[in-house]
């Protein structure tokens, strides 16, 4: 195989619109086979950055038709789509990258929505009495909020860094099941949807709070509809968390480029093949209970019905067995990304690579072992608690470990406070004070005056909002040069950040006080006399300072886009950084790499620009500029887009609808889901209407990634090749 | 990038953080009712001195280890004017030596915790044999100090037995708190005990799960239906303490509170002496008062029980949530409304205006599910006439004693 880094393939480059023109002729050296692994991979045509258009520029099958023969079709009637423009692109798209940005600016919209809802909670409480909400609403909005943020913003935003990043860090051109990738996305999206239609057809939202327990979640107890959007929504939003583990960790496992052992890769990636591994397990469980609880609620079973025998900590032990790996779903994303943004902009490699890999799969495990700490008070006996007890103590010392390496990855380092390392290194710092709150109730003792107090919420925000959506920040404003091809503007970004920050602090710090101060969880009023007023007034100005900060980010973005043609661009490296994502243009042509990257070692990009001589200092061997590949690879084989992604995913909800008001509505939506996949079954692996160039599939840098399916697609590609088979054809041009 | 520009707001974040400490250790000495930093008998006491204090010594010593590490690595590494400087610090990958021993250092930190909660543990598990000496119905008792608990939407119910005493292992057999057996005093909002007395607290719940929460006597137990978990308190001095219920149990659950009473050994007898008599049976008369026990009779007795007036069995018990308090000695109680409105004034007279107020209104007092005819959980409005209203109140303001003052002034949240 000829992976040399350095023999680009050298075509039109220069920014023009070489799409456009008929130059793709044939037969690209760099189609180099790996990524293209779905079974369905196809694709042809030339691939061409179009390097100055930053942001959507669609990909644009100027299709072929000239000069070509008529081919035979395999499979008769169905035929593959071909990106098109606009919206017809991002809808059938299996680019992995799209699909990251689709994720993100979803997660980002949710975002808002449950911002929107924080602040209402923070209306309510800012003063004793409130009465912005009823009790009823407020019960309402505060589950949602929960619900929201962590199933339609920190999940989503993580799962967009998987998706866009775990290819371009390991030196794949895709996932491994490209098409899966969007079936993923759309059935989150349609579950998000169906989720926060509650509020307008199932007579508001959850009122159960995200954790639901039993018997509260009855219908006995929670007569409208919501708690059943909440059971079937989740289920739905599960089958796309569940979907996309499987093809993530195929994709970290089998799709990595030649030479990128395990222990080369970049932390981030780590960090989500870990996650996929908790969502894989984790699923399954919440899956069972809201399956119970669906049967409880809409045909009449009686799995928690206390009057029927049960027993209400059955639905304790599956949500939290399920809940508590979720917590470290959510944060070691972001413990991945701050790996990587604190080495880049302490211009060092991070300290101690093995620890960090090491305590992550530690916290991995360890996290199954501590969910019984959310029921200390619920009289699981005190053998078990103190069992739990121990459990959850001792999950500290990997994190602890992994604090301290990021503190010894900036010590001796040069430090740049770009906006990304102050939100990083703010990261490390609330996270540790949530860390450490989360010690304070570790102890089983403890916990009995701190559980379901305002301290917990205080505690988990500074984990979740402190640990987990700044550290997504500081990757946001990391990787938004790679994603778009400009910068956000290191200004405003200061304002966010800093105004965020104390945001942040003014809202959740006076949590603690007020937890340990006797404030309850989830009341949705207190009356005055308890010493609770002044805090709750802090907290609500702090939740505004966070909504300002967080317009403030979009007006960067507006901003920052609109000043960007006016700007130099910031080139494949503004950071001068160490992963693969980085030796590629900005933003990444569609296939990501002209040529596979062969790796030699950790860091391999930093290692391609630098090298250390005798005396350990670094030289400089090549610049960024000159490493980097040019994007301009043409004839990469590349999957074919898709509608029945979307189409399946089109029948969750109705199926979601039926169960809970008709069931003739269920039936027409397994009808579309089962249709939807037999068509895409019955999809062919290419376009049989235009041909390719030379996929050489059989230089795998390793044997894998390629199901038996892939004969399949050998088969029906050699069939599809004509033996005058003339090469010159089409483009397929790429954002 | 100026220095100045950036050091200013991380100094005022700085000073932010640090007040906002000061403040905290400020804002725990005052006496809010419900602080946890203000223990008032053995067992919270030692609860907090063997392991809330150490342990938040301990994380904010670790805190402030790495607070100022962090501090000091941002100084002393910070690079202000980087456009130009293309240098590299040398490429430390790690020190494995010095990784081993910070972990070891949180893993010994760690077992310093660990030791911590094995050593509180039996604080909050052990129970003390003690018995008090009562007199109930002229007979004097041996009683192992014990309180049924259970949890209603949206009110909690205490159950005294002293002549047929109920264990743990007792209530188990029974299985669920809808089928208690009678007890000798049922009462509810506010649960009175005998001071220095470890008082064993038997937790259930008739429908959802709630947690039961005197921060200044002990931790929380939840309330879980069919499950009797124990718990307890204990109050070193007399007072009204103060509680709310901590796990989520629907619509009104901020607005289910509840007190703990502790008296003198004379009160407390006092106490029992007073409520374990039945209320009077009016006979017919053209009084308010004759009015109000009609309009009970006929309206209120199909969930609330007056013992000496209707059935003393607990009707419909049986369906979810359709317990009510049982008020045979409402007005010995300076609470009502699931603790959250005051029974008297400050000044001791009649809290009338509270009282109309939810007998009118109950749901802008406190949201409550209803079904009309078919399920009612919370106070349901009754729509009764005005006139009704006010023969209400003077009856329900016959049954059982005023508190003593001390009671009806300690109970006043202002």
């Amino acid at each position: 195989m000829t992976n040399k880094h350095t023999d680009q393939p050298t075509g039109e480059v220069e920014n023009t619109a070489t799409n456009a023109a008929g130059v793709g002729i044939g037969t690209s050296t760099a189609a180099d086979s790996t990524a293209a692994a779905d079974v369905n991979a196809t694709a042809t045509g030339s691939s061409t950055t179009d390097n100055d258009s930053a942001t959507d520029t669609v990909s644009d099958n100027s299709a072929n038709t000239t000069g070509k023969d008529v081919v035979e079709r395999p499979l008769g009637v169905f035929t593959r789509p071909e990106g098109g423009r606009g919206w017809r692109d991002w809808l059938s798209t299996v680019d992995h990258k799209k699909i990251g940005i689709l994720y993100g600016v979803s997660a980002m919209f949710f975002f808002l929505v449950g911002g929107v809802e924080a602040l209402l909670i923070r209306l309510q409480l800012a003063a004793p009495n409130g009465s912005v909400l009823s009790a009823d609403v407020y019960n309402q909005v505060y589950t949602m909020h929960g619900v929201t943020m962590v199933f339609l913003f920190i999940m989503p935003l993580a799962a967009a860094f998987a998706n866009y990043f775990i290819p371009l860090q390991i030196g794949a051109r895709d996932v491994a099941f490209p098409r899966l990738n969007a079936l993923s996305f759309w059935i989150w999206l349609s579950g998000a949807i169906f989720l926060n239609t509650s509020w307008i057809v199932g007579g508001g939202g959850a009122d159960c709070g995200w954790f639901c327990y039993s018997p509260n979640s009855g219908v006995a107890f929670s007569p409208s509809h919501g708690v059943d959007f909440y059971a079937v929504g989740l289920q739905i939003l599960g089958i796309a968390s569940l979907v996309s583990a499987v093809n993530l960790i195929v994709t970290c496992l089998n799709m990595r480029a030649p030479g990128m052992t395990l222990m080369r890769m970049p932390i981030l990636t780590w960090m989500l093949l870990i996650t996929q591994f908790l969502l894989l397990f984790a699923l399954p469980v919440i899956t069972v209970a809201l399956f119970l609880l669906m049967f409880d609620r809409l045909f009449g079973a009686q799995f928690f019905n206390p009057d029927a025998g049960a027993d209400p900590l059955l639905w304790q032990h599956l949500f939290w067995i399920f809940g508590h790996p979720e917590v470290y779903i959510i944060i070691l994303p972001s413990f991945g990304i701050i790996s990587e943004v604190i080495p880049a902009f302490s211009r060092k490699p991070i300290f101690g690579y093995q620890f960090m890999v090491a305590s992550g799969i530690a916290i991995g495990f360890m996290g199954w072992g501590v969910w019984a700490h959310h029921m200390f008070v619920s009289g699981i006996g005190p053998l078990s608690v103190a069992a739990f007890s121990l459990s959850t103590m001792f999950i500290a010392v990997p994190t602890g470990v992994k604090v301290l390496n990021w503190l010894a990855t900036m010590w001796d380092g040069k430090l740049r406070f770009t906006v990304a390392m102050k939100f990083a290194v703010a990261t490390v710092a609330m996270f540790t004070i949530g860390g450490l709150s989360g010690v304070t109730h570790s102890v089983a003792p403890a916990n009995t005056q701190q559980t379901d107090t305002y301290y917990i919420v205080a505690h988990f925000h500074y984990v979740i909002f402190g640990g987990g959506v700044l550290g997504m920040f500081a990757g946001i404003y990391y990787w938004w040069p790679k994603i778009w091809g400009y910068l956000l503007n290191e200004r405003l970004g200061n304002w966010h950040f800093w105004i965020m920050l104390v945001g942040f602090n003014l809202t959740f710090g006076p949590m603690h006080i007020l937890g340990l101060q006797g404030m309850s969880r989830r009341i949705d009023t207190y009356a005055t006399g308890y010493g609770f007023e002044a805090w709750n007034m802090v907290s609500t100005v702090g939740s505004f300072l966070i909504a300002f900060a967080v317009l403030l980010f979009l007006l960067n973005v507006w901003k920052s886009k609109r000043g960007s043609p006016y700007l130099q661009p910031p080139g494949p490296d503004p950071w001068d950084a160490r992963t693969l994502e980085w030796m590629i243009p900005s933003p990444p042509p569609v296939h990501n790499f002209d040529t596979i990257p062969s790796v030699h070692t950790r860091d391999e990009w930093w290692h391609r620009k630098y090298a250390e001589n005798e005396q350990g200092e670094v030289v400089s061997v090549v610049t960024a500029e000159e490493a980097a590949q040019t994007g301009d690879a043409k004839g990469v084989h590349l999957p074919s887009p898709s509608f029945w992604p979307l189409a399946v995913a089109v029948g969750f909800p109705l199926i979601g609808y039926g169960i809970i008001f008709n069931l003739w509505l269920a039936l027409v939506g397994g009808l579309i889901v089962l249709t939807s996949l037999y068509s895409w079954a019955m999809e062919p692996a290419d376009n049989p209407d235009t041909q390719h160039d030379d996929h050489d599939h059989l230089q795998h840098d390793d044997d894998n990634a390629h199901t038996e399916d892939h004969d399949n697609q050998d088969s029906q590609d050699s069939a599809s090749e004509s033996p005058d088979d003339n090469k010159d054809n089409k483009q397929l041009t790429v954002a | 990038m100026n220095r100045t520009m950036h050091s200013r707001p991380r100094i005022k974040v700085l000073s932010i953080l640090v007040g906002l400490i000061l403040t905290a250790a400020s804002a725990c000495a005052s006496d809010a009712e419900l602080d946890t930093f203000a223990p008032q008998g053995a067992i919270a006491e030692e609860l907090h001195s063997r392991a809330v204090v150490p342990v938040f010594v301990i994380a904010g010593l670790v805190l402030i280890f790495i607070g100022i590490v962090l501090f000091w690595l941002i100084k002393k590494y910070r690079v202000n004017e980087y456009e130009d400087d293309t240098g590299w610090p040398a490429q430390t990958h790690g020190h494995t030596p010095l990784e081993w021993s910070w972990t070891a250092g949180f893993f010994f930190t760690m077992l310093v915790v660990a030791a911590l909660m094995i050593w509180a543990t039996p604080t909050i598990n052990s129970t003390k044999a003690n018995a008090a000496d009562v007199v109930v119905d002229g007979v004097s008792i041996l009683w192992e100090p014990t309180v049924v608990v259970i949890g209603n939407q949206w009110w909690w119910e205490f159950r005294y037995y002293f002549n047929d005493q109920v264990t743990l292992e007792s209530l188990r057999e029974i299985g669920d708190a809808k089928n208690l057996p009678p007890a000798d005093i049922v009462t509810s909002g506010q649960m009175m005990i005998p001071i220095s007395e470890e008082i064993e607290l038997i937790i259930t719940s008739r429908d959802v799960i709630h947690s039961f929460w005197i921060p200044a006597l002990n931790g929380k137990r939840d309330a879980v239906p069919n499950r009797f978990s124990p718990w307890k308190i204990e109050a070193s001095e007399r007072g009204v303490y103060f509680g709310q219920c901590t796990e989520f149990c629907g619509l009104s659950h901020s607005r289910m509170q509840m007190q703990v009473v502790a008296l003198s050994d004379e009160e407390f007898q006092d106490w029992i002496n007073s409520t374990t008599q039945d209320a009077p049976k009016l006979v017919a008369s053209d009084t308010t008062v004759f009015r109000g026990q009609e309009v009970f009779a006929g309206t209120c007795t199909s969930c609330h029980l007056v013992e000496g007036l209707n059935d003393s069995t607990y009707e419909r018990a049986d369906q979810a949530s359709e317990a009510a308090p049982n008020l045979t000695h409402f007005a010995n109680r300076s609470t009502f409304a699931g603790g959250i409105l005051n029974t008297y004034n400050a000044d001791g007279s009649f809290n009338r205006r509270d009282m109309e107020r939810w007998l009118r209104t109950p749901e802008e007092v406190k949201a409550n599910y209803t079904v009309p005819g078919e399920q009612y959980r919370g106070m349901p409005n009754l729509n009764l006439s005005e006139q009704q209203i006010d023969d209400l109140v003077e009856y329900l303001r016959i049954l059982g004693e005023q508190p003593a003052d001390w009671i009806i002034e300690a109970t006043q949240v202002e």
